[in-house]
């Protein structure tokens, strides 16, 4: 729940905070509180805006529609039934949580300038309506908080109060969006952000995922509206609902550096006190200026620092860090735990997964037609066939990526009953793991990381992750290089944690899409004696394969796929001597000759 | 009935104005592959100049958009080259930051310049009303249709007759093909996006007779042709001309017959629904 205190990197940060909060008080002056509010109310907001802008990568520029929503539903509730704006804050953000959730549905697959205009166009229409809304809202001129002094109130006579709570909101939102970022659901949101279909693959319910972080950051910033809008005591459509002010939140968070805990943080502090100075010294130029700056600081960060603050000094600091001193002592560094103990397989068992008659259209191609075949447990079947020949289209519905026109893919599940499954994060959760035929690692996040995204699949604990992670990357090799990004490994690597991603899954079916491809022949015999290995440990193989040798060596059955049908099957000898096989890869001439 | 017709007399020519800004927004976009958030403060730069030259050297503005045409161009040129050029192999967001950036700076930079203050141009041309039949048309609005509508063609012609316009399209298509077929990638790039201002220039002109000029101006009219482009799908000009018309004529009716300060909202919620829907637009993602 939270960081651990004796870390370098957790008592630096405590300080700096607690140097965040007592400058505005032992200063005490209208002007420096007036700073600090604004400051933990922006950096509160860029955090929370982080969750979905950062982690998840969907670029809102709507954000301040939650805003709005806290700051209107806590005035309302106030003027009307004098009830108390802490009990707003509360509805405002529930409100703000169940439109994030309407709003998500509808614009889940958007991405990039698609996803940023839908939530400007939210935010307008919200706008709109709560304009022409007059005889609630007060339409376009607003309405003023009624002057009740206290706490229940949240107004203030001593501004010093509104440093305090606003300080201790910001921290909040601090904790919770470190506190996801930590956990299961912040890993999962990364690796969303790196490459959807990836994981799908590694089980990760993308839908779910996505609307949660929606949520969040819906209700947190919808909080920090209630605060700020009480704070000004006035609240008007133009500047709650502003698109102006939904740029100003992405903005911080992206020149701190987007996807990081401190970031937003970092970018508020920097960029914020500059605007607010220039704002103040330059007035009577017009009343442009801070707009100005802020439009300057932007354009100069996206040319020289795309990856912010945090992109740029985060290295030096943490290598800082790294020098201080751990207080106290150290926890040992984790042992791997011995690997579950698996019945070992000899000999080829029952059915564990099925494909009947699939047929699949691309418009007029006839991708698959009628394709049937049955994996046994502990076998490794080979499906060959030349290129285009439709064998990743198989596989593809073999693991819910596509699903096929007619037919039907059922599998042996976790408890041993046969299942269908819909999509590929069901699959994943029945026992199936793939690989991709082009490698998509999480290319942002080291290979550790990579491997836990499986491993989550079943705990939710980083800890438990690690371990099984450290077990998978031994097992395929990877135990050099775990704390490398992941896009700096070579083919070969990539192509081992391609494997080492399914495997952590814990998968009782693999499914490998040509993991030999492109492959130095050593690396070729490490591969098949790889596979062979984790036949043994008990998981049934499915590969796809344009290595002969390696397939002739490795299958006790292989598929011949051709035109989208099944040619052939049987035992490797079986097939190669068949003329129709020999046919479809080198013509009919060849078999002449 | 007469008042529907009038109506939609009314929205058919309100989308010859959209025509214009949309046809230079999706022509950036799919060309360049950008969605060009500063569009709307390329429109609000170019009524400011036109309002300038009609106020100090009394040009009309019908004329005085032939050289802010010319200064938009250079303005979007520049642009590409100086700040999009730079970040075309960066992620989608740090573009779209890029143009909010200069979006932000050019609407503060107005602030700071003319003051919040509103703005027109003196003009005689293009105000006035005429009859026909039961039915009235502005005669401004009538000419802004007429231009929007040979701008469309001509533009279409140019892409489809020309060296440069086929280059335009066979980088819209693959950029690195088009290089290998010795297209001057980035020289097509500043091309497109030049022509994608000069169009707004243009409009900036045809609309200063009608409408007033202030900093926010060219929000309000880009976030209608973000809409229209999507509607007709981005990167599609026969998208953004349908678009235009069908987001002009239920501009009106929806101005009359829900409520006046609701139109915008309609408009926002088909949009919505398109995105959610069919994200490829009516006319599909084409480069046509």
């Amino acid at each position: 729940m939270f960081p651990d205190i004796r870390h370098p990197r957790t008592y630096v940060s405590l300080l700096l905070l607690a140097l965040m909060f007592v400058v505005p008080l032992v200063g005490n002056t209208p002007v420096l509180s007036n700073l600090f509010v604004l400051l933990f109310v922006f950096s509160a907001l860029s955090v929370a805006w982080n969750i979905v802008g950062g982690y998840v990568g969907q670029l809102s520029l709507g954000h301040a529609v939650f805003y709005g929503i806290g700051g209107y539903t806590a005035t309302l509730l106030t003027q009307n039934y004098e009830i108390s704006p802490w009990i707003g804050m509360v509805v405002g953000a529930m409100l703000s949580g169940i439109l994030a959730v309407v709003i998500s549905y509808p614009t889940l697959r958007l991405k990039g300038p698609f996803f940023a205009l839908a939530t400007i166009a939210v935010l307008e229409v919200v706008r709109l309506l709560v304009i022409h809304g007059e005889s609630w809202s007060g339409g376009s001129s607003g309405i003023s908080l009624p002057l009740n002094i206290g706490w229940k109130w949240i107004i203030f006579r001593e501004k010093i109060n509104y440093v305090i709570i606003a300080f201790a909101l910001f921290l909040f939102v601090l904790w919770a969006s470190w506190f996801i970022r930590k956990s299961r659901i912040g890993h999962y949101l990364i690796a969303i952000r790196e490459r959807e279909d990836a994981a799908l693959a590694v089980g990760i319910h993308t839908v779910r995922a996505k609307i949660t972080a929606a949520v969040i950051s819906a209700m947190l910033t919808s909080i920090i509206g209630t605060f700020h809008i009480t704070y000004l005591t006035f609240v008007e459509p133009a500047s709650a609902f502003s698109l102006e002010l939904s740029i100003q939140i992405a903005m911080f968070a992206l020149i701190g550096g987007l996807g990081t805990v401190a970031g937003p943080v970092a970018g508020t502090f920097l960029v914020l006190p500059v605007a607010e100075l220039a704002r103040g010294w330059l007035s009577s130029v017009g009343n442009g200026m801070h707009g100005l700056v802020y439009g300057v600081i932007l354009v100069v960060v996206v040319l020289t620092i795309p990856r912010g603050l945090a992109g740029a000094f985060g290295p030096a600091i943490s290598r800082f860090l790294e020098n201080l001193p751990y207080l106290g002592s150290r926890r040992p560094a984790p042992t791997p735990a011995p690997e579950p103990e698996r019945k070992l397989r000899d000999s080829i068992g029952q059915p564990v997964l099925k494909a009947e008659n699939l047929v699949k259209r691309f418009g007029g191609l006839l991708a698959t037609n009628n394709v049937s075949l049955t994996l046994h447990e502990g076998e490794i079947l080979g499906v060959i066939g030349p290129n285009g020949a439709g064998k990743t289209t198989v596989f593809n519905q073999l693991s819910g990526f596509l699903s096929p026109d007619q037919g039907r893919v059922s599998m042996v599940g976790q408890d041993g009953q046969w299942v269908q499954c819909k999509k590929p994060d069901e699959f994943a959760h029945q026992g199936l793991g793939r690989t991709f035929q082009i490698a998509k690692p999480f290319t942002g996040l080291t290979v550790l990381e990579n491997i836990m995204l499986g491993a989550f699949i079943h705990t939710a604990s980083r800890h438990e992750a690690e371990q099984i992670a450290l077990q998978v990357a031994e097992l395929t090799d990877l135990t050099r290089h775990l704390n490398i990004e992941a896009r700096s490994l070579t083919v070969g690597g990539m192509k081992r944690l391609e494997i080492a991603r399914a495997l952590a899954i814990r998968p009782h079916i693999l499914l490998l899409d040509e993991v030999m491809a492109g492959l130095n022949p050593t690396d070729i015999d490490k591969a098949i004696a790889m596979i062979r290995r984790i036949r043994d440990s008990g998981v049934s193989v499915l590969l796809i394969e344009h290595m002969m040798q390696a397939t002739m060596a490795l299958s006790d059955r292989i598929i011949v796929i051709n035109e989208g049908g099944v040619l052939v099957s049987g035992t490797p000898k079986e097939v190669i001597e068949n003329p129709a096989v020999i046919e479809a890869y080198l013509g009919q001439e060849f078999q002449d000759a | 009935m007469e008042i529907l017709i009038q109506l939609v007399i009314n929205g058919l020519l309100l989308g010859g104005a959209y025509t214009i800004i949309s046809l230079g927004l999706t022509l950036i976009f799919g060309v360049v592959r950008v969605v060009n958030f500063a569009h709307g403060e390329f429109l609000m730069i170019g009524m400011y100049l036109v309002y300038l030259i009609a106020a100090h050297l009394g040009l009309h503005p019908y004329l005085g958009l032939v050289p802010v045409a010319v200064i938009l161009f250079a303005l979007g040129a520049l642009t590409q080259k100086g700040i999009i050029q730079p970040l075309l192999n960066a992620d989608e967001h740090i573009q779209i930051f890029a143009t909010v950036g200069v979006s932000t700076i050019l609407l503060n930079l107005a602030l700071v310049v003319f003051g919040a203050n509103v703005y027109r141009a003196p003009a005689e041309l293009g105000t006035g009303l005429f009859n026909v039949g039961p039915f009235s048309i502005v005669s401004g609005q009538l000419i802004t249709f007429v231009v929007g509508i040979g701008l469309a063609a001509l533009l279409n012609l140019f892409m489809h007759r020309t060296y440069l316009g086929r280059a335009l399209r066979a980088v819209a298509q693959h950029r690195y093909a088009a290089t290998l077929m010795g297209v001057n990638v980035y020289n097509v790039y500043a091309i497109a996006f030049g022509l994608g201002a000069a169009f707004v220039g243009v409009a900036a002109g045809l609309l200063a007779p009608q409408y007033p000029v202030f900093p926010t101006v060219g929000t309000y009219f880009v976030l209608t042709a973000f809409v229209i482009v999507v509607l007709g799908g981005l990167g599609s000009l026969y998208g953004a001309v349908a678009g235009s018309m069908i987001i002009g004529v239920v501009d009106t009716l929806a101005g009359y017959y829900i409520a006046p300060d609701l139109k915008e909202v309609v408009y926002f919620g088909i949009f919505l629904l398109i995105l959610a829907l069919k994200p490829t637009g009516l006319f599909g993602a084409g480069t046509e």
